[in-house]
């Protein structure tokens, strides 16, 4: 089957394709992607118009069968009119389903294009535009955004020129049949669309409302089922079920409205059907007794009349359908027409990523971050001036929102600083390429992210080409052989979505030895070992010690004891760097530092007094 | 109206994952009549609701009749008066079946919404019932699946099959009398072609529905795909993995549009094809029934009135053999709903238990052996005492109990064996809910409910005055935040509270603590940290929360519970060592090492 759409490079022509404000503006910029295929529109339109005359036209039959067959006694001309209405049926039959074939792949070809297109699109966006657009909002985009265009395609495809066709095509039978009673066709038709825009006018809102009284329920719930110690501590069981009686009534009555409203719909229609059909036999009857008429005229007319409601009620409904595909739409275009924050600059120069030694330095570095119009909303850090050689460990501490998570992720050009710079071995990391720089820097970021698949293809991730003596290192390193191990399946134990049957432990160690895996000379842990308890994660913080003893090891941290035995501590409070030291100096030095110290770990005095000394040659770092 | 519109004929029902009850084996009849009763509980408006569909329905057969005879009486050229007489007669009969077709419609749909509003309630206000097992074995997102998912399946059936199985049944039962009245040849004729039409519709169902089943996996392959590679985008761009993952994705994406676009054709192929058999059909009764009228039987009139019947009779058919399907579903889902329903709690209060009489908080744990699942001792021959307004501090590693030992002491778990008394009382035959209202928790979890400031803090005790709230807020330290908040008390949380910083939250769930003045308390503390000048002003406020109380901590950071009168060290469910914090130190043991560990210092270094 061909997809009768663009190849997907058609997500380029899409970008460049400014449109005014004008009516359906969204799905006229789609028409790009649809270049080289009005050729099966047209076939599609015309399959569709063929079906709609068929139809008429067996219908028309019956009045042969009328005139000719019953009222003449001709039995010949009865059988051969049945035979003609099946045979016209068949064709018509093939016409209806090859418009459909068409609609169908118009609309499944178009879903492809679309997500596929905004997925690769979103995938060359940088962490700042990420952090601008929610994943659920992205998800919800992707989803079922995309899939209301595919509606409203779909529809627009198969249905939406079926009335037109229809009305035209019944009118033009009504003047050749019966010019006399054109104006009941006529009344009909006005009396129908009035009655379908007050029918319809408000159930659009309705349906919202709907569906926001079902959030307003489903909100009630989760909160219920999440908070359900709070609940049960307090014990406000009784209170929740109060609170949900309330929104489930208010649901309740907002899914009757509409349900009020669209109870009307089909006996309405009947309604005018049966009635015009009665002004027709009157009428009809009328002429016929006058001799101006006759009656298969009438038994055709009476069939076209009532063939006429369908078509009408059906463009009624598609249009809310193309209104929410037109505004779906324009969410998927704004994450096409969102542009990436951080390119590799057309100076960037490829390394050799194995001579690389991992010398840090921040100079004079500042950054904030940039709001949805792109301006900066204030500084996270400020003039950061750091030089970390290779080879050592750096522990990065301060309260949550120091800047220090920040400060990290603009060593693989997370985030581009917006003054100063920071280099890698001397070379600004915006003049290298981001792949390279991503092979330079091993990093578990702060939320440990596992996907589904094995354990090895965890840990292997961006480098399929490592050993598995590579991969248990990094994994023994990471102290997760030992829960590895202890599975049957070992390494090739699956991991579900979103690594949900591992503890949140468990992950963390992963995520580990998936960043040491490759053995990068630039290892940065943000804050990754916080779900660990005090004993594994020093277990952890040996292991890596020996593993990657002439990489540089940059761990960021909240609890102290992470950062404890670094040969330099950061010390950060809002985005400045207060101090910088070895554990013993800035306990003599900083009052801040010697504050979070004894915050976390106790008054210095009430010390064991190995322990208050300067930690004496307990330091991690070696080759510095 | 023509049934264009593509929907998915039938979702396969063993897609739906079963949670607990995995087994789909369920009682069709047993659940169904179950599922019936919540409809017919309003027996009024259940007997109001199908007299209104007989006539209808009734009405529905007539129309036909009365068109075929006014054809008739053309056809004969015949009285122009008796022709209006019956062109009024339809209109009448038209507007009659118009309020009952409409009403019937209304009140079905009120019958199937308030149904749902009952069920759905009871399933809420019974899941709050619940001890916290059910919650350890069913994930949130199982339980939000049947309140949805499954309620949806069977607001599904209510709302729209239940409509379907009703009016395709009567109209069924009263055109095919009528046919039989008016003429019994066409009558048999009409019924003949019946099953043709039938069979082409159900096998046209067949073929759809494992499309639509196959669409179903694909697409959720694909929607599983992209949500979780959305959540992790940041690991797929650290990692440079953004082009793999793109044509991951595709590879999914194309299979979901050809599995699509077959399961959407033969979908929209349904009608079409049905049309042949039906236009066929009307064919053949034309036929029939033209060359009957041509040997004077009766006029072409009736022959259009049984044209339209079999019109009238296509799409309750239809119905009726794809309702199977919905019925189906809707019993499969309600199965799982009465699952919940049926599930008594775990935990219940003794016959005539009494209420916590708290005197001091004098609390004894003697030979406490506990487990969740049958089997697996979590803790064992776990003996304690807490003297009245001791802080006793539990620690020890990751998954060695100590949540546990605080969970039995409110019974949201009974024990296995052994007893716990707090001031002589045996907790096993006091109710929970006194236990729970004077035995205070600040959890690990800093939780808010998504409503303003001051009731998340009455949330604790039904009947707190907003005096009360503020008082609370200020011991707790939260006051001064709370009046900078956007309408400082009256502001509204976002949902758990993330407009809060997290010590914010904490402080506030030490807030709500105190307003329910616990006579003694709870404490988990959280992991994370936050800086140092909110840590002291939370460390404030929970002294003061504990001042004078029989507390238990369980600490993260052993600074925390150093001046515990009692620090408990748990290993593998058992307690292993207890004492102060001077005692365990001098005895080198777990806690030793625990304490060694902050400090980077390996045990043997610090000794030797």
């Amino acid at each position: 089957m061909r997809y009768v759409v663009q190849p997907l490079e058609g997500v380029l022509l899409l970008r460049k394709q400014p449109i005014g404000d004008s009516m359906y503006k969204n799905f006229r910029r789609l028409l790009v992607i649809y270049k080289g295929a009005r050729g099966p529109f047209i076939v599609s339109q015309t399959f569709l118009a063929f079906s709609v005359l068929l139809n008429l036209a067996i219908v028309a039959l019956n009045g042969t069968l009328v005139n000719d067959g019953v009222q003449q006694g001709n039995i010949e001309v009865v059988i051969s009119t049945a035979v003609w209405m099946i045979g016209l049926t068949l064709i018509q039959t093939i016409f209806a389903l090859g418009n459909s074939l068409y609609a169908v792949l118009f609309a499944e070809g178009t879903a492809n294009f679309l997500r596929v297109g905004t997925y690769r699109k979103i995938q060359t966006l940088s962490f700042g535009n990420l952090d601008r657009f929610r994943t659920s909002d992205l998800l919800v985009r992707l989803t079922s955004d995309i899939n209301n265009v595919k509606q409203a395609v779909l529809y627009g495809i198969l249905l939406l020129f079926q009335a037109p066709f229809m009305i035209v095509m019944a009118v033009a039978m009504a003047i050749f049949l019966l010019p006399s009673l054109l104006w009941l066709m006529i009344v009909i038709m006005v009396v129908v669309s009035v009655v379908l825009f007050f029918l319809l006018r408000g159930v659009q809102q309705m349906f919202v409302a709907r569906q926001q009284a079902l959030d307003g329920v489903n909100n009630v719930l989760q909160e219920a089922l999440a908070g359900v110690r709070v609940v049960k501590a307090f014990v406000r069981e009784r209170f929740e079920m109060q609170r949900f009686a309330k929104v489930s009534n208010t649901w309740l009555d907002a899914a009757l409205s509409p349900a009020y409203r669209m109870a009307l719909f089909v006996p309405s229609l009947q309604l005018i059907v049966y009635t015009g059909t009665a002004a027709l036999y009157y009428f009809g009857g009328q002429g016929v007794f006058g001799g101006t008429t006759n009656l298969g005229e009438i038994v055709v007319f009476s069939n076209v009349l009532s063939m006429v409601v369908g078509p009408m009620a059906m463009l009624a409904f598609i249009i809310p359908f193309l209104e929410s595909g037109e505004a779906s739409c324009g969410r998927v275009f704004e994450i096409l027409d969102e542009e990436a924050e951080i390119q590799d600059r057309s100076t960037a120069k490829p390394v050799d990523v194995s001579n690389i030694k991992g010398r840090i330095v921040f100079e004079n570095a500042s950054f904030g971050y940039r709001d949805r119009a792109g301006k900066t909303t204030g500084l996270v850090l400020e003039k950061i001036n750091l030089t970390i050689e290779p080879g050592q460990t750096i522990g990065f501490l301060g309260a949550t929102g120091s800047g220090k998570s920040t400060l990290v992720n603009l060593i693989p050009r997370f985030y581009d600083v917006l003054e100063g710079k920071v280099t890698i071995d001397g070379i600004n990391v915006c003049d290298l390429p981001q792949r390279q720089l991503h092979q330079i820097v091993g990093m578990a970021l702060q939320e440990s992210v596992l996907f589904s698949g094995t354990v090895r293809a965890n840990i292997l991730f961006s480098r399929p080409d490592l050993d598995d003596d590579e991969i248990v290192a990094a994994a023994q390193a990471a102290d997760a052989d030992s829960f590895v191990s202890r599975i049957p399946e070992q390494y090739d134990a699956p991991v579900s979505r979103r690594g949900t049957n591992f503890s949140g432990g468990q992950r963390q160690r992963l995520a580990i030895a998936r960043a040491l895996a490759s053995r990068p000379p630039i290892v940065i842990l943000d804050d990754s070992t916080s779900a660990l308890d005090m004993a594994t994660e020093a277990r952890v913080q040996e292991a890596v010690q020996g593993l990657m003893s002439s990489s540089t090891k940059l761990y960021v941290a909240q609890r102290i004891s992470t950062v404890l035995t670094a040969d330099k501590i950061v010390l950060l409070e809002h985005g400045r760097q207060v101090a910088v030291g070895t554990h013993a100096e800035l306990i003599q030095t900083s009052p801040l530092y010697r504050e979070i110290y004894e915050s976390q770990l106790g008054k210095l005095d009430e010390q064991p007094e190995r322990i208050a000394s300067p930690l004496a040659g307990q330091s991690m770092g070696g080759t510095a | 109206m023509s049934e264009t519109t593509p929907k998915p004929v039938a979702k396969d029902p063993r897609r739906r994952k079963g949670g607990a009850d995995s087994d789909e084996r369920i009682e069709l009849v047993p659940t169904l009549r179950r599922l019936l009763s919540y409809v017919v509980h309003r027996r009024a408006r259940f007997i109001l609701v199908i007299v209104l569909l007989i006539t209808s329905v009734l009405l529905s057969a007539l129309l036909p009749y009365l068109m075929g005879r006014a054809v008739d009486l053309i056809g004969a050229r015949g009285d122009l008066d008796e022709l209006a007489r019956i062109a009024l007669t339809i209109t009448g009969a038209a507007a009659l079946y118009w309020i009952c077709a409409w009403q019937s419609n209304r009140n079905i749909q009120f019958l199937a919404q308030d149904a749902l509003f009952r069920l759905r309630t009871e399933l809420f206000d019974h899941i709050q019932t619940l001890s916290l097992n059910f919650y350890d074995r069913q994930p949130i997102g199982e339980i939000m699946s049947r309140a949805t998912n499954d309620i949806d399946t069977i607001d599904n059936f209510f709302s729209r099959g239940l409509n379907q199985l009703l009016t395709a049944t009567m109209t069924i039962v009263v055109i095919v009398t009528v046919m039989f009245i008016l003429n019994v040849t066409l009558a048999v004729i009409t019924l003949v072609t019946m099953p043709i039409m039938l069979g082409v519709a159900l096998f046209m169902g067949r073929i759809a529905g494992p499309a639509f089943a196959q669409l179903q996996a694909k697409l959720s392959d694909a929607n599983g795909f992209m949500e979780e590679a959305l959540a992790g985008n940041k690991t797929i761009l650290a990692y440079g993995q953004q082009r793999q993952s793109g044509d991951s994705l595709e590879d999914l994406s194309v299979g979901v549009r050809d599995t699509g676009a077959k399961a959407m054709l033969a979908a929209l192929s349904v009608t079409p094809i049905v049309n042949v058999a039906q236009n066929s059909q009307q064919a053949i009764i034309a036929l029939v029934g033209s060359i009957m009228a041509i040997q004077g039987e009766f006029g072409f009139g009736t022959v259009l009135t049984f044209i339209t019947y079999s019109g009238q009779l296509q799409s309750p058919v239809q119905q009726l053999g794809q309702i199977y399907n919905t019925i189906l579903q809707a019993a499969a889902g309600a199965a799982r709903v009465f699952a919940i329903l049926d599930e008594g709690p775990t935990v219940q209060d003794a016959p005539r238990a009494q209420d916590l009489q708290l005197k001091g908080g004098h609390v004894v744990f003697t030979d406490v052996d506990f487990s969740y699942v049958k089997g697996r001792k979590i803790l064992r021959g776990n003996s304690f005492e807490a003297l009245p307004g001791q802080k006793i501090g539990l620690c020890g590693p990751t998954g060695a109990g100590k949540s546990t030992i605080i969970n039995i002491l409110t019974r949201y778990y009974d024990v296995d064996s052994g007893t716990i008394t707090i001031d002589g009382q045996n907790i096993a035959t006091l109710s929970q809910a006194s236990l729970r209202q004077q035995i205070g928790a600040v959890l690990q979890e800093a939780f808010l409910f998504s409503d303003t400031v001051m009731n998340n803090l009455k949330y604790a005790r039904e009947g707190a005055t907003d005096e009360e709230c503020i008082a609370a807020a200020k011991e707790a330290n939260a006051h001064d935040f709370i009046m900078q908040l956007p309408q400082g008390y009256d502001t509204m949380l976002t949902e758990r509270g993330a407009n809060l910083s997290q010590g914010q939250r904490q402080m506030l769930t030490i807030a709500r603590a105190m307003v329910a003045n616990p006579k003694m308390l709870i404490l988990d503390e959280a992991t994370s940290n936050v800086d140092t000048r909110t840590e002291k002003l939370i460390q404030e406020g929970l002294l003061r929360l504990m001042e004078g109380k029989t507390s238990f901590v369980i600490a993260h950071r052993l600074s925390t519970i150093r001046d515990s009168a009692r620090i408990l060290a748990i290993k593998d469910g058992v307690i292993v060592e207890q004492g102060t914090h001077e005692e365990l130190m001098a005895h080198k043991g777990l806690y030793y090492d625990l304490y060694m560990t902050q400090f980077r210092v390996r045990p043997e270094a610090a000794t030797g």
